[in-house]
Formats: C-alpha cells, structure tokens, sequence
C-alpha cells in the first residue's frame, strides 16, 4: 500500500494490532469522509476495532503519534459529527455491534456501541421490552451514535430522549485509560459524568460498551392519523392536545410536500391534498389510550381537522410510521441535495416560526419541506436544492442562517437532537456568550487536555486555546 | 496501487440521487455481514462518483464492486428510489469491456450457458462423477440427474420458459409446475431450445453485448401472444427487463408478456383444485429477484397459502447469499450470509423451506435443509388424497 510518508509508522503500528482492519486505500478512507450531512472530509486512516482492547491501543497509538482520532457509529449523523477535520485516525465501531447481556431483574443491558437501534429493540421484543429512543434513522443508526448524540425521536415525547435511557457507558478516554461512566445503582457517585458524557459527540473519548435501559412494550397503541386544510390548524392542534393534559407517546407533523413525497414512497394513503398531517401515537393502558384517543378527536375538532384515520393494526400502524421514518431520504424525489435543520422552538411558535420559515425558503428562491417532531417544538425544516445549479449553496446556506436566527429569536435553540457536529458549529456564538463557551470548553478540556478526541467539532475554534488542527476545512463545510 | 483508467459511463444526476442517508445499509446483505462502507449500497455509489469524477479506478474499486451480489435490495429500502441495480449493471459492464475484470475461462464458462446441448453433456458428466462420488461435497452441487425425460407441451394457452442450469439440473421442477398449471385447465407449451437462457448472470457479470444477443435468441423463441411464465425469479426478473436492456418496441412487449408463474396462478387461483384442509407449515424464503425487483412475492403466499400454512421470515427480505454465481466466487461472503438467513428460517419453526428461485434453493439445500419448490409443494399436495 501507498502510504504518505509521515503515516507510514502510524499505519504500521495500526496494522500491527488490527491486522487487515487497518486500512489506507485512497477510494476506502474517502467512504468515511462523509456521514448523512452535505459535508466531506478525508481521514488519514480508518480503524475497524473488534473490542474494547482494540479501541484502547489505537487511541494509546494515536497519542504516540499525536495523532486525533474519531469514532464512528452507522455514519447517519446529519450535522457532520463525524465528518473527519484535521486528518484523523476513524474508529469506526460498527464491528462492534454484540448485545453482551440483558438483565431483566435490573432491566437493563449491556451492548456494544456497533449495535443498531432497531435490531436492538427488535432482539428485546420477545421478552416485552425495548430501547425507547427511536431517531427516524433507528433502522440503521447505531446506540454509540445514539450515545454521542443524545438522540431523541418521535417517541421521545413521553419516553425522553436517549440520556434517560443509558444508565452507564464504559469509555476509553482521550488518554488511553478505561472508564466507566455511571452504574446500574439508581443515584450517580460524585458528579454525573455519564449524563456530561451522553452528547458530547465523540470529544470526550470513545464508548466501547454501553449499559442502556429496558422499556417495557406497551400494552395498548393507537395510531391517529390526522389531516389539516392549513397548517397553522395542525399546529395550533399539538399545543392544544398538550395544553389539554395529554402527553402522546409521540406527536409529530408534517407539511404538504413532505406528505407528497413521503406517500410516493410508502402508498400508505397519506392525503396528499392536505396541507398539513398529524401523526399522534398514544399508548399506555388501554383505558387510558382510549380516553387519549377521545382528547385528541375532541381538540382537533375545534381546530378544523379534516379527516381522522385511526390506524386499524399494526400494519397498517408500521406502514405509516414508515413514511415518516423516511421522509428525508425521500426529499431526494424533489431534488438531489437537501439541508436539513435541527432548531427547537417553544411550542407556541410553531406557527410563527413555520410562516418564517415558508417565507425564508421563498426569498431565497428554495424548497422548503417540513416534518417533524411538533409535540416538543422541534422543527426539521429541510432545504432541498441541487448542488449543480451555480450560486445555490451561498443561497442555502443564507437561508439556513436566517432559520436559525429566527428559530432562536424565538426562544428557541441550534439542535434538538442531531448535534451540533460541524455544520453548526459556528452558529454556537448566536445562542451562547463567549463566557459561555469557554466554560464549556474547560469541561472538555477536562476530559482531553489536548483536543485529540474529534477535533474541530460542537465548539468553534478559538473557544480553546489548545486547539492544533486547525488545518484543512472538509469541502462544503460553510464554518 | 495501480491506477486505470475507466469511462463509467452513469450520468452524474442518477449517481447523485443518492443523498448518503444510510437507510439503505441494514438492508444490504455485504453490509450486514462486514459491517464496512465499502460492501454498502451507499458506499458503493460514492466510489463509483469517485470513479467517475477522477475518471480513475484501481483493484480495490473492482473488489468491491465485485462484492455486490445485486440482490437489489437497497432499491426496495430506498426512500429517494435510487436506481442502484441498473448503475451496478453498468459499473460492471464498464469493468468487463475496458479492463481484464472477466477472465477469458470466466466468458466461456458464461457462454457455455447458452448451448443447451453442451450443458446437458456437461451436467451427465457431473452426474456420473458424483455417482462415483469423486466430487467434493463442498462444491456444494445438487444431484445431478444421470438421464432427463424430454418435457412435453400440452396445449398453448401459456408458455413455460426453462431456461439453463434449471433445465439442466432441475428439469422435474418444471414437471410439477407444468402440472399445477394444467390443474388450472390450461396448456402449457415449451420453447424450443433457442430460449436455453435468460441472460441474467451474463448482465450481473457485466457482460451485456453476450446477454443482448441471448435476449433477442430468447425473444424469437415465443411467438405470439400467449403470457410467458416463469417458475425461476431471477430468470422471470431478467425477462421483465428486456425491453429495458435491448430498448426496442419488441422488446417491451415481450417483457409485458412474462409473470412469475405464481403471479399468473394467483390470477387464476379459483381455478386451482381445492383441499377441505390446510395440511401443514412451510416457511417461505422470497428469492431477491421477486422481492425486491419484480415485487410479486406475495403471490407465492396467496398459492401455497391455498394448501399449506405459509409463513414469512422476519428478515425484510435480506438476501440469502445466493445471487446467481456469486455463491460461487465468494462461497465465504454467501455462506456468512446465509448464515442470518438460517437462522430466520429456524425462528419460523417450520420444518421445510420453500424458495421460488433455483439459486436460492441450492444455496440453501446446501446448508442441509429440505428446501422445495414452491410448486412441488403445491403439486404434491394437490395430488395427495384428503
């Protein structure tokens, strides 16, 4: 193999641990430049560790090299978190993806941070639990990304978001050292560093195992489908379904095009004449679900609901979570590229924040599609563009600024749950002081002293003073 | 590593329509296995961008090219409908015509496929050498039958194709079905032996000039109008797609004439003699090629669902690791990948597998299970007195 002078000794000793695992080709490490988002880097080398030990020496060799390093799960990220800035060693740990044991007394298991969200729910189904946090990408997004990402989902309305379902994770530190994070007793010891640890994404060292909480299968589920002539009535609905007292296990929307798109995929009979749909999931007792489901009939018909679908078994329920599950892969119907943004906002401004959204997208002459997580007011207003056309990418980068700006003149803040990662990087001085972020980087300092653990990401640079790979910006990173 | 230089030949936009969302990737059986970017349906579209745009490729870009099986199940997992099987078509054709990617022994033993009389003389040859059992059992090869009764028309109203190693190895299959289609009321006619092969490993191996002269060869086997069956996915998939690979009206009208025989029966199900009782279970594995790319799996449900208790897998529809012959250039990738496969097909607790594709069925036969036709099944039933 071809190696760049000053990585042949790092390769080497690479190879020496993790054999054919090691790789360098120059059309392989190009796979791993890019994860969900626009951007593309390039890594020096990428490292496919089979177990923690592995994970340990290569992050102890990177440090002989002062090299960084950047773990990776699934590579579904889809703000650049794990997109390679300042030629780092990838360690992707989707190899290591073995669910090690399930305790059903603790309710708890241990799983490799390779292992998918979906087929870790889908193991646990049979025994009448699963892992609650169920991001769109749970088919394919792995629970150390989760991890990495604090990821939420549509049901993570009622259940909460992936924090409140890891109970200990084991670390390899930016040092080299092991460490766990955590435990299974119900009160942490001295300062939760598990919780600092859950969203760091990648800069506080890497999880090889990851203790996570077992959710018990509800016994009842109703699925509601809900459609809107204007979707200012849709989202005056989901702050009145919430102001009632009811909290769905998940309360998502979305808007024409969205529902356009996602039907030509999934013919699940979405109304595609419809401005606006609900999707509302309640489960519980089956008491409960009913009384739910009168709530939601109730408060939407004082809102000008069309019609309600209410979802007949779990076909029909699997189908049209599909379609949601799959809307911003489907964006692609309409154009090739998309920009996608992860802005919450109070639930009362969803309305607001829509229009200025519509009008934002209309100014700078681009498609705007909406779908997302509207019983906790965090919006994905997605661009769709096609990066041929000249001048587009000043015009949606433009646009994309003008969200943010209006999401957080809202009240609102940068990400729900997909990260800051690169891609907003910057946009971190709009919602926090300066004070802020030094703060925030003397707790990752704490954790890696010299910046080696995904460099270059979440704080914008010069909030460290440690920062020493400020080299190459990937292509099509707008920091 | 050495660079060559390699014409692509797939127009940017259908390369970019693959946002690198990653759906795709539980659903691809390299992936699932491996667990690398470079065996996923994603992965693989981004090195053939990079090959397109540097114009370059070296052997690392043909062994992962190679990897693919073409099962095409990232298509049905794709939510932006990326075309992914016809770009891997043309990658592989690109590789075959400008670089040494097919060896010349590979070629021939492809080209061999279309001389039915040469198989036949082949096939006897491996009969007798099992017979005397001086063939490794690794080989992983079905018992070849020694002598072959000749399958005999009766009547016109349908064609049955019969294609290559099928006919070959597997004649009696195409016995049952020609049966179960009579049961229907029906005539079953068979082409002459101009048809002796789709052409569908020829276009997974990159080696289209071979497969378009075997369609036209195929085509002018089937006059007429009467509706062409196939009891073979891979090769029903195959026939579907001729007015796609040749792109002329003949063509396309030909391919409006094929169905998977088992689409054709759920058409005519009410003509199928009936059972007072189900007898039994039957797990049942959807080839790929009906699945994923000629999406009438269900069929085969609705027709052994008449006589027998059907049950799907749990897997989506994964591969199984067949893919034509790519068990048998990469036995250690198939065989991982049957592996997920096996172990599906336990969960249903069903003791006999059924598999409407040729492949599929020796590929999983091989690992030891009863594995049946799904028309075997069907005709024994019928023929079974309640």
């Amino acid at each position: 193999m071809v190696q760049i002078s000053t990585d042949a000794k790092l390769f080497e000793d690479l190879e020496a641990v993790l054999g054919d695992r090691a790789r360098s080709g120059d059309f392989e490490l190009g796979l791993y430049g890019k994860d969900g988002s626009v951007l593309q880097g390039k890594p020096a080398i990428v490292c496919l560790p089979l177990d923690t030990e592995e994970v340990r020496q290569i992050v102890s060799i990177c440090r002989a090299h002062d090299r960084p390093f950047l773990a990776r799960g699934s590579g579904t990220g889809l703000a650049g978190g794990a997109v390679p800035v300042g030629d780092p060693v990838i360690i992707a740990t989707a190899k290591m993806n073995k669910i090690l044991e399930v305790d059903l007394d603790d309710r708890i298991a241990w799983v490799e941070p390779g292992v998918l969200n979906l087929d870790l729910s889908k193991e646990l189904s049979p025994l009448g639990f699963h892992f609650a946090p169920d991001p769109s990408s749970q088919q394919v997004c792995s629970i150390g990304g989760n991890v990495a990402n604090n990821s939420g989902g549509p049901h993570c309305l009622a259940y909460g978001v992936t924090s409140a379902h890891v109970v200990a994770i084991e670390v390899v530190l930016p040092d080299g050292n092991l460490a766990l994070l955590g435990d299974l007793t119900a009160e942490p010891r001295g300062y939760d560093l598990r919780g600092l640890f859950v969203g760091s994404e990648g800069t506080m060292g890497v999880a090889t195992k990851v203790a996570v909480r077992l959710t018990p299968n509800p016994p009842a589920v109703r699925t509601l489908l809900l459609d809107f002539a204007d979707v200012r009535d849709g989202a005056a609905t989901v702050s009145a379904i919430i102001a009632a007292g009811l909290i769905p296990a998940a309360l998502e929307m979305m808007d024409k095009r969205a529902i356009e798109i996602v039907e030509a995929f999934v013919n699940a009979g979405y109304p595609t004449e419809a401005d606006a749909v609900l999707l509302v999931e309640l489960d519980g007792l089956p008491g409960g679900v009913e009384h739910g489901v009168d709530v939601v009939r109730t408060v939407a018909a004082r809102h000008e609901v069309g019609n309600i679908r209410v979802a007949a078994d779990n076909a029909e329920r699997e189908l049209l979570w599909k379609g949601r599950k799959n809307a911003f892969g489907a964006v692609a119907r309409i154009k090739p590229d998309y920009y996608l943004h992860d802005t919450v906002v109070p639930r009362g401004k969803l309305v607001e924040v829509l229009e200025k959204v519509y009008n934002i997208a209309d100014a700078y002459d681009l498609i705007a599609v909406n779908v997302f997580h509207a019983g906790d007011g965090n919006l994905h207003p997605i661009l769709a563009y096609d990066s041929n056309e000249p001048g587009v990418l000043e015009r949606v980068h433009a646009a994309g600024r003008a969200i943010v700006t209006a999401s957080i003149e809202a009240g609102g803040v940068l990400s729900g749950e997909h990260g800051i990662g690169l891609e907003k990087r910057d946009y971190m001085g709009m919602l926090f002081s300066a004070h802020d972020m030094a703060t925030q980087d003397l707790i990752r300092e704490a954790f890696d002293p010299q910046g080696f653990a995904n460099p270059l990401k979440v704080l914008p640079s010069g909030s460290r003073c440690s920062d020493s790979f400020h080299q190459h910006v990937p292509e099509g990173a707008w920091v | 590593m050495m660079k060559t230089k390699l014409d692509l030949g797939i127009p940017h936009s259908d390369l970019a329509s693959c946002v690198s969302c990653g759906l795709c990737l539980p659903h691809c059986p390299t992936y699932r296995v491996t667990q690398e970017e470079s065996a996923s349906p994603r992965g693989r579209i981004a090195l053939m961008k990079h090959a397109a745009d540097t114009g370059f490729i070296d052997e690392e870009f043909v062994e992962f090219m190679d990897a693919c099986i073409q099962c095409r199940g990232c298509e049905t997992a794709c939510p932006a409908g990326v075309e992914f099987g016809s770009m891997m078509e043309t990658t592989r054709e690109a590789l075959a015509t400008q670089t040494s990617y097919q060896r010349w022994w590979r070629r021939v033993g492809y080209r061999t496929l279309g001389w039915p009389n040469f198989l036949a003389f082949g096939s006897r040859v491996l009969s007798v050498l099992q017979l005397v059992r001086v063939l490794p059992k690794k080989l992983g090869l079905p018992q070849i039958p020694l002598v072959q009764r000749k399958l005999l028309s009766s009547g016109n109203d349908v064609f049955l194709f019969t294609g290559c190693i099928m006919d070959a190895w597997m004649r009696e299959t195409h016995r049952a079905v020609q049966r179960v289609v009579e049961a229907t009321g029906n005539g079953v006619q068979f082409p002459s032996k101009a048809a002796a092969c789709c052409g569908a490993l020829h276009v997974h191996a990159g080696l289209g000039d071979e497969a378009r002269r075997l369609a036209q060869r195929t085509m002018a086997a089937f006059p007429g109008e009467a509706p062409i069956l196939v009891d073979s996915a891979g090769c029903g998939a195959q026939l579907k797609s001729y007015g796609h690979l040749l792109e002329t009206k003949e063509a396309k009208q030909f391919a409006e004439r094929v169905l998977d025989v088992h689409e054709w029966l759920a058409d005519h199900i009410n003509e199928l003699p009936q059972k007072p009782e189900k007898s039994g279970r039957v797990a049942v594995q959807d080839p790929c090629h009906l699945r994923h790319v000629q999406k009438s799996h269900q069929s085969v449900y609705e027709v052994l669902g008449r006589y027998i208790e059907a049950v799907p897998l749990d897997d989506e529809g994964l591969c199984c690791g067949a893919g034509g012959a790519y068990s048998a250039f990469h036995p250690d990738t198939a065989a991982d990948v049957r592996d997920r496969k096996l172990a599906s097909i336990e969960r249903t607790g069903a003791p006999v597998v059924a598999s409407a594709n040729p492949g599929c069925l020796l590929h999983l036969r091989s690992a030891g299970l009863e594995v049946r036709h799904p028309l075997e099944i069907v005709d024994s039933l019928i023929a079974k007195d309640v």
